[in-house]
Formats: C-alpha cells, structure tokens, sequence
C-alpha cells in the first residue's frame, strides 16, 4: 500500500517565480485593477527577460570599458538604455 | 486434526500453539469446554497455520468444515471469549517465538469457507482473521476478499511487527467489546484502531515528513506581545529576558524531532534582535537568548526551506560573534556599504518591527537582511532603533526589498561577472522603475480591451511592444526557454486525453 513506502514529494522548484510578491506589488501600484492566476507567471518571465537584458547591455559595457568588475555605472548607463528599450 | 496433543504433519508451530493454548488455558474457564470439544483450539490454529505455515489446502478444509459447523451452535459463547482473548496472545507467543519467514501458501480457498457462514461467530472469527490479514494492509473490512487475502499474505512477513503492534493497541480498546460480544462493534473498535498506526508510521520516518506540526500559532501570539510589551529600549538584557521567559516553555514543549533543526535553523531571524545589544552582553547569554528566541521564532516560520542555507551561515555567525564573518559567509548580500550605513538604523528598527508583524516574509528572505542590519547596526548606537519597533511596523520596504532581491540575484547570475555592490543597488533601483512603468503599461492595455482585469493577453501584446516576442519568436517559445517546467504546465495549453485542454481556454 501507498502508506508505508511513499511520503509526496513536492518537487522543489529551483527557480520559483514570487507569485506573491508580484501579486503584492501590482495590487499596491494599481489596487483598481486585477492580475489573473497565470498573469504573474507572465509578468515573472517578463522581469527574467528584463534582468537578463540588462545584464547583457551592462556587461557589454564593462567589457568595453576593459574593466573586470561591473560598476554602478556600467548597470546605469544600461538601464537607461533598456528601460527605454521596453518601453512598451 | 480435532485430537489434542498429537502432533499430527508440521510439528514445530502446532505443537507451539498447543502448548501455548494449553498455557492460556487459565484464562477463561469456559476455555474447558471447548477442550473437551477440540474445535476451537483447531480453530485458531487453522487460522494461525494459514498464516504461518503452509497447509494443504484440503487437510485445512477439512479442518474448518469440521470444526466450523458443529462448534458453532455449541460453543458460541465460550468461543467468543475464547477466540476474542487468546488467538491475540497467542499471536503475540507466536510472533515471538514462531519462525515469521515460514509462510505463505495462499490458503485463501480455506478462508471463504467460514466467511460465508453467516453465523455471528463465524463472522467475527472471519472478521478477525480477516482482520488479522488485513492488518498488514490497514485495510480495516469486515468482509475478507480472496483476493485481499493472498497479497495480504505476502505482507503478513514483512508486518508481522506492525501487526503485534497494532496488536497491542488494539487489545486494550478491543476487551470492551469483547463483552457486548457483538461482531459489528468489535470490528469496528479494531478498525478504528488500526486506522490510527497511519500515524505512528510517519512519526517512525521522521527524515521523510517535512515541516513541523503547525501548532504554534499561541505562542506566536504571546511572544508577540512580549516583544510589545517589554520595554526593548535601553537594555537588551530585559528584552532577551522577557523573550527567554517565554520560549523557554515552547522550547521545552517542543519534543517534535524537529526541535533540533528548528533550534539550529532559526537563530538567523533573531539575530539581529540581540545583536544590537551584542556587544555589551556575554556570550553565554546571547547564544542562550539565541536559541530560545530563535526556538520560539523558528517555530514560528513555517518556511524551512531557506533556512538551510542560512543556517550554516548564521551559526558560524553566532559562533563568531562577528557579523562581518556572517556577511562574508553570505554571498548573495544585497547590500551596499554606504546604503547600508545610511539604511541600518532604519533597517534595524523595520526588521524588529517586520519580525512581529510579517514574519513569514521575512523569514523567507534570505540571510543577506539580518547580516546586512548587524553590520550596520553595530555601527550605529542600538538604542534608537529598537524603539522604532513601538510606533508601527512599515511592511512595505521590506518585502519589497526582498522580493527584489531575487530579481537582484538573479541579475547577478546572468551577468557572470563580479559586480560591485553599488551596482546591486543599482539594479534594485532600476527594477523598481521597471515594475512601475510595467503596471502603468498593463493598466493601460487592460482598460484598452475595456477590462479591469489584466490578462495574459495584455501581457503578451506588453512582450510584444517591447521586441521579446516576434513573429519569429512566440510567447510560448520564451515560456519554454526560461520558465521551468512547472510554470510551462500552467502555461502553455496542452492536450490531454478525454477530450480536454489544460489549462482550459
């Protein structure tokens, strides 16, 4: 029987989306408004792209100024370039 | 087979039983007149020998059709006192002494013969021995299958234990019934007892179950109101005490097998309640005042998930009494230097104030939060940031904090180049922005489509207009390429069989 041997194991997700974060947050900026169930996980993927563009664009930026270490400037300079970008 | 004392084929566990039911006999007087009769002794052992030795089938027929129908009408009563008393210890004599490994021939055919014999005692002979089968399988039924009995046979070696255990719980609760005499109950009783060895299993295994019991939720309250009540002020010493009082009874209450994790796991969180006051006290204290208070914390998050990460960190921490160590410990600090300084005081007021407010926020943030707050803390006084605590907690900064560190950390990951901290903040700035103009733009887009609901599509044309989904490019192709595997399930509209989608469109 099921009893002894097994235990459920939830699979642990590596990269879990803070649903309730997200959640929190829209509802602080736009409390009218409503995010669906599968509107986070949207909005988590579009925070992933956004962070791993602007990472891009700021180690692009290091490499070009032949510094090892990205510095507050690197991540400035492609901020605004990437918040431009998805302006939306 | 009716004759007493002749060990007729199998020697060994016949003649066991024998001597065990010659023993029992001082039990119940009655016990006499089913001596004379030999029936029930051949009863019980019947069904002792299906289940520990292997029998011919006809010879065990035989037996049961001999013995079952004219012991019946006789001896019903004595039986059922006989039969309710001593096949339990002459179970447990058997299980003790009796070889376990000598089974199993499924005697099922021999068991249908007395169940379908109607007759109260037949039936709670069947019940128990169905039971007694069954028991390997907690399947509490009155009615004995076939075809439950040969795979619970098979189990019969492996759970003889659980059985003598079950056994035994059930024997206390089972000698009431046993004078009502009535079937129905009997089984019952028994069945509701072997419901309850569900439990006993998990507690056996405690690697496998995975959170504490969450039955804190009183002392979460009284510790609150201890840390409101006690004047956290001037001496760190009154707060520790006032804390200690209370969590001491929790930590003594708690005998879970958790307690040990939870006592290592959880000095991460109060960490920053005694280090403010850490240097003026002695150390005794404060790892005492640690892990009471963090018993008494840990007990509160029902998270412990993050904590094995911190937990190395945070003990070596508490053991070095530097947080400087914790920190260097801690890779992933979002923290700067310079906006630490500025922010500690205000760090360290809100983290008190969060701790009693929102503690599961805070507690699955991870470790970088309170090591951050020591360290700056211990550049500045610890007075007046403890008594921030008392005007009102500010939830806002906090979780927020955290859930941006993840996007921070995560930042960190793709750009695979050592960063600066003051990038970090950087970052944490820009996606403070981002997420404004990302609900500015979903507003916008919703009310668009005269909704006030956003939905993935508003989504998808917001990752459209940005360029991250082309007509090269679908918004399912991005899903499947960074979202894991549960999140693409949810997602991503998948035929099942029956005719259905899921997730419904």
């Amino acid at each position: 029987m099921a009893l002894s041997n097994t235990v459920s194991q939830k699979a642990k997700l590596k990269r879990k989306a803070p649903r309730s974060f997200l959640k929190r947050v829209f509802k602080r900026q736009k409390p009218h408004l409503r995010l669906e169930a599968r509107g986070d996980l949207l909005v988590h993927l579009n925070c992933l792209l956004f962070v791993h563009r602007l990472a891009e664009e700021s180690r692009t930026n290091a490499c070009e100024n032949k510094c090892g270490v990205i510095n507050k400037d690197h991540v400035l300079a492609a901020a605004k370039v990437i918040l431009k970008k998805s302006r939306g | 087979m009716a004759d007493s004392y002749s060990p007729n084929s199998e020697p060994t566990t016949r003649t066991l039983l024998r001597r065990v039911l010659d023993t029992a006999d001082s039990r119940s007087p009655r016990r006499r007149l089913s001596v004379r009769a030999g029936t029930q002794r051949t009863l019980p052992e019947t069904r002792l020998s299906w289940r520990l030795r292997s029998q011919t089938k006809p010879t065990t027929k035989r037996r049961s059709h001999g013995t079952r129908s004219p012991g019946r009408p006789a001896h019903s009563q004595a039986r059922r006192h006989l039969e309710e008393q001593t096949p339990r210890t002459l179970f447990q004599n058997i299980l003790r002494t009796a070889p376990e490994s000598s089974i199993l021939k499924p005697e099922s055919t021999g068991k249908p013969v007395p169940a379908p014999t109607a007759a109260q005692p037949p039936r709670r002979e069947s019940s128990r021995s169905s039971l007694e089968l069954q028991l390997p399988e907690l399947e509490p039924s009155t009615s004995p299958a076939p075809a439950l009995l040969a795979p619970g046979r098979r189990k019969q070696r492996v759970r003889l234990s659980m059985f003598e255990r079950q056994v035994d719980q059930g024997q206390p609760v089972a000698q009431e019934p046993q004078e009502t005499a009535d079937a129905s109950s009997l089984t019952s009783s028994l069945n509701l007892n072997f419901a309850t060895p569900l439990q006993p299993q998990s507690v056996k295994r405690p690697g496998l179950a995975r959170k504490p019991p969450p039955r804190r939720a009183v002392d979460v309250g009284l510790l609150l109101q201890d840390l409101r009540d006690a004047s956290f002020a001037p001496t760190g010493n009154s707060l520790r005490t006032s804390v200690t009082t209370v969590p001491t009874d929790t930590a003594l209450e708690d005998t879970q097998p958790f307690s040990q994790p939870l006592v290592s796991h959880s000095p991460a969180v109060p960490h920053f309640l005694p280090h403010p006051s850490h240097n003026e006290n002695e150390d005794a204290e404060r790892t005492v005042s640690h892990r009471t208070q963090s018993s008494q914390l840990g007990l509160q998050s029902d998270e412990l998930q993050p904590w094995p990460a911190a937990t190395p960190e945070v003990t070596e921490a508490v053991g070095s009494q530097d947080a400087a160590e914790a920190e260097e410990l801690d890779v992933p600090s979002g923290e700067e230097d310079p906006s630490d300084s500025t922010a500690g005081p205000e760090m360290a007021s809100s983290n008190p104030r969060s701790l009693q407010a929102e503690q599961p926020p805070l507690f699955s943030e991870p470790p970088p939060r309170p090591d951050a707050t020591l360290r700056s803390s211990q550049a500045v006084p610890a007075r007046p940031p403890p008594r921030h605590r008392a005007a009102g907690h500010r939830p806002r900064p906090d979780p927020y904090k955290t859930g941006l560190n993840h996007y921070t950390k995560l930042f960190r990951f793709y750009a695979k180049m050592p960063m600066e901290k003051a990038a970090l903040g950087m970052v944490e700035k820009c996606l403070d922005k981002y997420f404004h103009r990302l609900c500015d733009d979903l507003e916008v887009f919703a009310a668009h489509a005269g909704r006030k609901t956003v939905k993935p599509e508003d989504l998808e044309l917001l990752m459209r207009r940005q360029g991250l989904v082309t007509d090269q490019v679908s918004l399912h192709v991005l899903v499947e390429r960074h979202l894991p595997l549960e999140y693409r399930k949810l997602l991503i509209p998948c035929a099942f069989s029956g005719n259905s989608v899921f997730p419904a469109q």
